[in-house]
């Protein structure tokens, strides 16, 4: 296939050669018509670059979320927080919303435990399906994540809706939000054995902000509105049936 | 090519004849409209292949969005990704045809509503999370493929919990420049009760259609049966080969760019120079994130001697504490201390790849990547969890990405039924019957003692390497 991509390649070469070189020869050759092939081939070129750098800019904002959930498994609290901006904000559960990077570290180290690892104390937080949006400006994305969470305590399932922001060509988080799906021991699985939303009284330190959103875990529904339009559509999300979540709906 | 080559040298002979020596035999004005009409060329060429990066990227975006709209119900959004006449093949029920018929297919499975809105009722679980895709662009541009791993929470409150295990290989069309999926083959592997999990699973009697099936026929039946674990079934693969003419583990061979010369045009030239590089750096992700993917999809069925061929010839490979074992026939041996080749019946050995972060050397040469994999496996009817960590090494050789180093760091390994809290193993010394070249390079224990995996990068905002942070 490379092999094709490169005849191709090589054919609208000598095409191109040949007509550039016959309107060379029509023209006259003169300075201008070279000079305005250079303005169109400059455009051009950044105008695939800029292309190009969204793809580098997706992996690079993919290599952050990736990054924060390696540092959560060990409790890397300060290398953590160093992933965030000044002013980003960081939203867990139902816990409420923390302001500055300051913040985003107290609330791992108080609210999570010490600086570890901790022999014993498994909290692998898996970051699965991640799913990248670099804005047009090239300076904003966001991402949409799942953590699947395997820890001594059993299981658990969130999503992230996290915001990022490039600063002196460096991107960083400027915004985590990661609501709860489902949390359940380890025993019986999820089968009865869930564990409600986390709540800001129930938590120190309380936040700075109160929850931007207000649900319930599993068994209950939520959906927590994606960021990206349908790939093929194109259509914001509609949104859910106002009987979703009852017992029943569908029957 | 070449009738081509011979055409553009005849316009460029007849231009110089017609327009006479004074215009266009002046060498200076020929190289200066070569090297423009060079450049052209190279502009076209990065726009091709940035499409071909794209495509992979809005592939492993399409499946990924599938699975957010199945978690939460939202089955007409999962039935748009679908040409008009798209098909999906629900393991052995059959085929379902066209999107009003797959959004009721997934509407059935997932326990939504086929009159309401999106959305699920109270109890249901219906986590599906799409991982490790392998995808595979065709030279048109237009075709492609991927097989994908779903990996299934799922759940009715207070009745059932379960666990679903399934690979999928998808056919995609772009239509007026919008990817979408063409064709899906779901191919379940196992749909087990938490209580007990995989291992307990017996074969399964009939003909292994879902009650779904029975209530809501498909319009064609699966073309070829298979049988569900505990039985080994290895779902076709898109890709026949795994050498160096499989496009979606290549990129462009290494390179440095020349000194161009001082002048307009030669700006240019670096610019796309620095262009060039910059998408082949990207390519390189895509065809690491492949190479990681299909190696995983070798190591679940057992296909010890292909997923061997993945590395390089002095290429390394290494898992918890079993020693370095070097070259492609001694890693073959390593990795057969997993089983036999091709696994025995009720053997399950699912090594899930994901979290990657990939690192690309400037000159497209070398590549690092950490990857996460978690682990099921199932072992004389017991089974057990795994979780680990990967930091890996590759070689950009002649424009195909292969191993040169693959390291496991074992986090824990765990009995299925009390779980890895309760129930930790020790990861296995160096084997003695099949010994390794050399002893472990990093001598630790799995949990429950729990340790830092070195990380191959720096802190991606600070720039400073990660260690232990200071307490």
């Amino acid at each position: 296939m490379s092999i094709a991509i490169t005849t191709s390649a090589r054919f609208l070469r000598d095409c191109l050669l040949a007509a550039v070189l016959g309107a060379l020869c029509a023209s006259g050759a003169h300075a201008a018509p070279a000079e305005a092939n250079l303005q169109s081939i400059e455009k051009s070129l950044n105008a695939v670059g800029d292309r190009i750098q969204r793809l580098q800019d997706m992996n690079e904002v993919t290599i952050l979320q990736h990054t924060y959930g390696y540092f959560v498994d060990k409790a890397q609290w300060r290398s953590l927080a160093d992933l965030w901006t000044q002013n980003g904000t960081l939203e867990i559960g139902g816990r409420g919303v923390f302001l500055g990077k300051d913040r985003v570290f107290e609330y791992m180290l108080v609210g999570l435990g010490p600086i570890g690892p901790h022999d014993g104390l498994l909290i692998d937080h898996q970051q699965f399906q991640c799913l990248p949006s670099v804005a047009e400006d090239g300076l904003h994305a966001s991402i949409r994540c799942i953590a699947f969470v395997m820890s001594s305590g059993g299981w658990g399932h969130n999503y992230y809706e996290d915001r990022f922001v490039k600063e002196n060509g460096v991107w960083k988080f400027q915004k985590l939000h990661g609501p709860f799906n489902m949390y359940s021991g380890y025993k019986i699985g999820w089968l009865d054995n869930t564990v409600l939303n986390t709540y800001p009284e129930k938590f120190p330190p309380p936040p700075d902000l109160a929850p931007t959103v207000i649900y319930l875990t599993y068994p209950n529904y939520y959906i927590e509105p994606y960021d990206y339009p349908n790939p093929v559509t194109g259509k914001p999300m509609p949104p859910p049936s106002p009987r979703a979540g009852g017992v029943d709906f569908g029957r | 090519m070449h009738s081509m080559t011979v055409i553009s040298r005849a316009v460029q002979l007849a231009s110089g004849l017609v327009l006479g020596l004074a215009l266009c035999s002046s060498s200076f004005a020929r190289d200066d409209a070569g090297r423009i009409a060079a450049l052209r060329a190279r502009v076209r060429g990065l726009e091709v292949e940035t499409s071909y990066v794209e495509a992979i990227t809005k592939i492993q975006r399409l499946g990924r969005a599938f699975g957010y709209y199945t978690d939460k119900g939202y089955f007409g959004e999962a039935a748009d990704l679908f040409t008009d006449d798209g098909t999906f093949q629900w393991g052995m029920d059959g085929i379902y045809k066209g999107k009003a018929r797959i959004k009721e297919l997934l509407t059935r499975h997932g326990g939504g509503s086929t009159k309401e809105g999106p959305g699920l009722p109270f109890g249901r679980l219906n986590l599906r999370m799409q991982l490790q895709p392998m995808v595979t662009v065709a030279a048109d541009g237009i075709h492609a493929h991927a097989r994908w791993r779903e990996w299934g929470l799922l759940g009715v409150y207070k009745k059932s919990a379960t666990w679903g295990d399934s690979i999928m290989e998808d056919d995609y069309l772009k239509e007026n420049g919008v990817w979408k999926i063409a064709a899906r083959r779901y191919y379940v592997n196992f749909i087990a009760p938490y209580q007990g999990g995989w291992a307990a699973l017996k074969p399964a009697n009939g003909d292994q259609k879902s009650p779904i099936a029975k209530d809501f026929p498909p319009d064609s039946p699966t073309p070829t049966p298979y049988a569900r674990f505990p039985a080994v079934y290895i779902p076709p693969y898109h890709w026949t080969a795994n050498g160096n003419n499989l496009r979606s583990i290549q990129s462009r061979p290494p390179f440095v760019a020349p000194k161009r010369p001082d002048d307009a045009i030669g700006k240019l030239e670096t610019l796309a120079d620095a262009k060039e590089l910059q998408l082949a750096r990207q390519e390189s992700v895509r065809a690491i994130e492949n190479l990681q993917a299909m190696y995983g999809y070798y190591i679940d069925k057992g296909q010890w001697k292909k997923a061997a061929s993945l590395f390089s010839h002095k290429g390394t490979y290494e898992f918890g504490q079993s020693g370095v074992y070097i070259g492609n026939a001694h890693i073959e041996r390593a990795l057969s201390l997993m089983g036999p080749a091709g696994l025995e019946e009720g053997q399950l050995n699912n090594y899930v790849m994901a979290q990657q972060v990939i690192h690309i050397s400037d000159d497209n040469r070398t590549a690092k990547a950490r990857w996460r994999s978690d682990v099921e496996l199932s072992r004389a009817g017991k089974g057990r969890w795994g979780g680990g960590v990967y930091e890996n090494e590759y070689v950009n050789d002649h424009g195909t990405w292969k191993f040169t180093k693959l390291h496991y760091y074992v986090t824990f390994w765990g009995d299925y039924d009390e779980g890895w809290a309760k129930k930790p193993f020790p990861m296995d010394p160096p084997s003695t019957a099949n010994p390794p070249d050399q002893p472990p390079t990093r001598v630790y224990q799995s949990f429950p003692k729990l340790n830092i995996v070195p990380f191959h990068y720096n802190n991606p905002v600070t720039g400073k390497p990660i260690g232990a942070d200071a307490p």
